[in-house]
């Protein structure tokens, strides 16, 4: 999307020139097709780096913790609504970031377009409008970019971003659907279906936590997984705790995750995480009203006691 | 070369007869990922790919392996290694980089004063039978470190792939063994001017890699250099590229116990995790990402080839496509090379 | 082919309580095999890996001799989860050993030199073993001058009092303890290891010398070292690292290319000098 690109780098060159911010996180070029990678610019000459395409699929705000500089951070719907929770737990302060808004055509998921291909490496990829013009040695494809966008992006009902310094394009169009279907299709399935379910998936786990350090709202000093005393989880890849882990993270995250889904795209092995957090973002909007990073002004209800709380847990139990 | 010739009809009937003597691992397509698993049948296997996600390495070195077991009653432990099964197993289909990855993990765990019996007594009745790289992938790097798409260290058997049918090529007697009495005929002056071209080919088609020449002095003297933090700035600290790496092989060693009676498991750990070393006393030594990311770098192209005379990475390029965040060591290592590209 | 995983069970025979806060306990241990015995034949500046099983491992240094009538010794300080553990248990409590493990204090190449030993907190543990070493009727002659600067936080945090009071009616060898705060009884030095050491002063000829003791320590007695001459291929010291397998294979206890379980825990400076500084 060359215009997005320009106006990206047009932003960056005047906050560097008028000593606004001291690092701009943004986005560059990978070094494989398919791939666009965080970047960080300090200095103007470095501005042309700055590029957006369906492939800046990292949420930055995951570099924004405990910053001590001014930063500028180039944002899609879902990083600012992490930015928003960011700042709203104290890891940021509103005035240290700038935010170059970005509305978000949705990112492609780079490997359901590695698996069309069956095999067949990609050497060059090319975005025009709304077409992938794929090539490799021998062939040469068109794909539909929106038939591939990643799940998350398929029921994503915030391209916008909720808060900005500047917009670097008109408003793109809300999808109008219930972003809660698959989880509702989920939980009518029964008790036994379900946990098959999630034990196969889980057993494809080695412990590698990208999933956790991918997340933008993990940023606790000391994991849980690292406590030693207590020892709250097991570390092995024993089916249990590996289930535990992913279920203590989920819930760790409710009311904060903003379904941006790194966590699922960091994944090597292609676990369906997604699955529980979902459900708990579901879970909050239904009992308490709350989606996580819409707004600076709204309390996090899991941090914030209210006497009309729902409770009927504790009455009825 | 010794080569037999075996057309690629002619493979699943080779691994059928060899499944009752071997536990047989091989390329499976598992929802939608490739990955070695233990296979029964030969319709299992799965070649129409450039390489796996996970490497073998966990067939030799488990992401877990209980290293004993014990009970204690009043005055007195007992403690038991598990006893292990006696089947050799037979890896197909594996790629030359990650035959070579045992031996370079074998540099590790078969050292002069300390072996390991949980991996040598894996890795004795391991045999390979190797698919050589006919179209290396762009993030390959494999000639950068000594390796080569059809090189045949670490291989009982290599197979090049000739259109019909292999020139599997006899790189050991344990190769030779499997090949014996089953009518093979031996490959003809044409079939391997034929591997010789495809061999040629597949090298030619490499990209430029790692630049080597130098590099470890290079690491070496430009250690405390400010371009790691650059470097490493955008790394996540996750545990992807240890984990995938063929020759990663830093583990933890925990205990499970359930009152008197427990275990004592080894399993994965990463030089990029924080709790790495961390001392009791609070010490890290490696306190951010910038010293972790930095170990890994020169771990792998400095501190072994000090110990082990050879560079510990065998450039099947998993890290490179896996990092979620596209950290690219080729990158890094020339950046740090050249004292360039990153400010 | 040996198993290096695996530990053999010892006895506590012995809990001594080291300081006034209760943090550090020496046990003493002996094997529950005998013949386990026979192969385990140490160095001082060699370290073993206790277990507390079903907690964990740790790395201690040997704290008794091997001239020593035959008994093991650890000196344990309280700080985690495996130290806690052996803390709890008492005598006639089984714990796993594995060792002896590392290297140790080149015992031939101090042959027929001075020796100067700096020790600080729980580091002095492998000093008092090697100390014990030396002055063993059987060594004596095979060593020159001796020389022990031993400092601690606090009179109350010394560690082998009884052993120390020992020592001081010694004359074959030269003691010099100190504190860095002391209290309403203690009458001997007050001042920190590095800054004792300047005032003491020992000759670096034909010395050699040995510090263990906490980084900030050995920070700052380096440079006073150096002053006195001993140059970095005749200081020594003993370091420590997070450890697990304890025989190089788990990839963490490194300093550039050496593992301080396996080409360690001692080093000469001159080697450390050519290492990355990250420990």
């Amino acid at each position: 999307m060359p215009e997005l690109t320009d106006k990206i780098r047009e932003v960056a060159r005047s906050l560097l020139r008028q000593q606004k911010v001291d690092l701009i996180i943004g986005f560059e070029r990978g070094t494989m097709p398919l791939r666009s990678a965080p970047c960080f610019v300090r200095r103007e000459e470095d501005v042309d780096r700055l590029i957006w395409d369906s492939f800046c699929e990292n949420n930055l705000a995951k570099y924004l913790v405990k910053r001590a500089e001014r930063v500028a951070i180039v944002g899609k719907g879902c990083d600012v609504r992490a930015v928003v929770e960011l700042i709203k737990e104290n890891q940021i302060s509103r005035e240290q970031v700038f935010i170059i808004g970005v509305p978000c055509q949705g990112m492609v998921d780079r490997r359901r377009v590695e698996a069309k291909l069956d095999g067949r490496e990609i050497l060059e990829v090319r975005e025009t409008g709304g077409e992938l013009a794929l090539k490799g040695d021998g062939f040469s494809e068109i794909v539909n970019r929106d038939e591939f966008l990643y799940p998350c992006c398929k029921s994503c009902t915030h391209r916008n971003p909720v808060i900005s310094d500047v917009l670097v394009a008109d408003a793109a169009a809300e999808l109008d659907c219930d972003s809660h279907v698959d989880v509702a299709e989920f939980e009518a399935r029964s008790a036994g279906e379900r946990g098959e379910y999630l034990s196969r998936e889980f057993s494809k786990c080695v412990r590698c936590y990208a999933c956790r350090n991918a997340c933008p709202l993990c940023y606790c000093q000391e994991c849980f997984v690292d406590s030693s005393w207590p020892q709250w989880v097991g570390k092995t890849t024993n089916a249990s705790d590996v289930v535990v882990f992913h279920i203590m993270r989920a819930f760790h995250l409710a009311g904060r995750c903003v379904d941006c889904g790194a966590c699922e795209r960091a994944c090597p092995m292609g676990v369906d995480i997604r699955r529980l957090n979902r459900k708990l973002v579901k879970d909050v909007k239904a009992r308490f009203d709350y989606e996580a990073g819409l707004s600076l002004e709204q309390a996090a209800p899991l941090s914030t006691f209210r006497p009309d709380d729902p409770e009927e847990f504790m009455l009825n139990p | 070369m010794r080569a037999k010739i075996i057309r690629k009809e002619d493979i699943a009937g080779l691994l059928e007869s060899l499944m009752g003597e071997y536990e047989m691992f091989a390329p499976v397509k598992s929802d939608g990922l490739v990955l070695f698993e233990r296979i029964s049948s030969a319709s299992e296997v799965f070649l129409d790919y450039q390489n796996s996600l996970m490497p073998p390495k966990q067939l030799t070195f488990p992401q877990a392996e209980t290293l004993f077991s014990y009970s204690s009653a009043k005055g007195e432990v007992k403690i038991e290694v598990p006893h292990r099964e006696e089947k050799p197993q037979l890896i197909f289909g594996i790629r030359p980089c990650d035959a070579s990855s045992f031996v370079v993990l074998d540099r590790v765990f078969d050292g002069e004063q300390y072996k390991d019996p949980y991996y040598l007594q894996r890795r004795e009745k391991t045999i390979t039978v190797s698919m050589g790289c006919v179209k290396p992938r762009i993030t390959c790097f494999c000639t950068s470190v000594g390796g080569g798409p059809f090189s045949t260290e670490g291989s009982d058997l290599l197979l090049i792939d000739i259109g019909d049918r292999y020139v599997a090529q006899i790189v050991s007697d344990k190769g030779a063994q499997l090949l014996e009495k089953r009518g093979f005929r031996d490959a003809t002056e044409g079939e391997l001017a034929l591997a010789a071209a495809v061999i040629e080919a597949a090298v030619a088609s490499m990209g430029p890699g790692v630049e080597t020449d130098g590099l470890k002095d290079k690491l070496d003297s430009r250690f405390d250099d400010s371009i790691w933090q650059r470097l490493s700035e955008k790394c996540l600290g996750c545990g992807v590229c240890t984990f995938l790496c063929p020759t990663c092989h830093c583990f933890d060693i925990v205990d499970e116990a359930v009152d008197s009676k427990g275990e004592r498991i080894r399993i994965w750990d990463s030089c990029q995790f924080p709790l790495f070393t961390l001392q009791a006393s609070g010490l890290n030594p490696r306190p951010t990402v910038k010293e972790r990311f930095r170990q890994r770098m020169m771990h792998k192209f400095s501190y072994f080839v000090d110990n082990y005379s050879r560079v510990g990475c065998v450039g099947c390029g998993r890290c490179i496509t896996e990092c979620p965040v596209n950290l690219d060591l080729r990158q890094v290592l020339n950046s740090v090379s050249r004292l360039e590209g990153v400010k | 082919m040996k198993n290096p995983y695996l530990p053999v069970p010892m006895r506590i025979e012995r809990v001594v309580v080291e300081t006034e806060d209760n943090n550090v306990k020496t046990f003493s241990l002996s094997f529950l095999n005998k013949e386990d015995e026979g192969s385990f034949t140490y160095t001082p500046g060699q370290f073993a890996e206790l277990s507390a099983l079903g907690k964990g491992e740790a790395p201690f240094g040997m704290a008794s001799s091997p001239t020593q009538p035959w008994c093991l010794e650890f000196t344990v300080n309280k700080a985690g989860v495996v130290t806690t553990a052996l803390h709890n248990m008492e005598v006639g409590g089984i714990l796993g050993v594995r060792g002896p493990l590392g290297n140790g204090y080149p015992i031939e190449a101090l042959k027929g030199r001075d020796i100067v030993m700096i020790g600080g907190g729980f580091g002095f543990s492998t000093l008092r073993a090697l100390t014990n070493f030396v002055l063993d009727d059987a060594n004596r002659r095979s060593f020159g001058d001796i020389t022990v600067i031993y400092g601690a936080r606090s009179p109350g945090l010394l560690l082998y009092k009884d052993e120390l009071e020992e020592w001081q009616k010694r004359t074959d060898f030269h003691l010099y303890l100190t504190v860095d705060v002391g209290d309403e009884e203690w009458t001997g030095r007050v001042g920190v290891v590095p800054k004792v050491t300047r005032e003491v002063g020992p000759s670096s000829e034909n010395a050699y010398v040995v510090i263990c003791g906490p980084p900030v320590m050995t920070k700052f007695t380096l440079p006073v070292i150096k002053e006195l001459g001993f140059p970095p291929d005749r200081t020594l010291l003993s370091l420590e690292m997070r450890m697990k397998c304890g025989v190089g294979m788990c990839g963490r206890c490194n300093i550039g290319s050496k593992y301080v379980c396996r080409d360690g825990p001692v080093f000469k400076l001159a080697e450390l000098n050519q290492l990355p500084q990250e420990y």
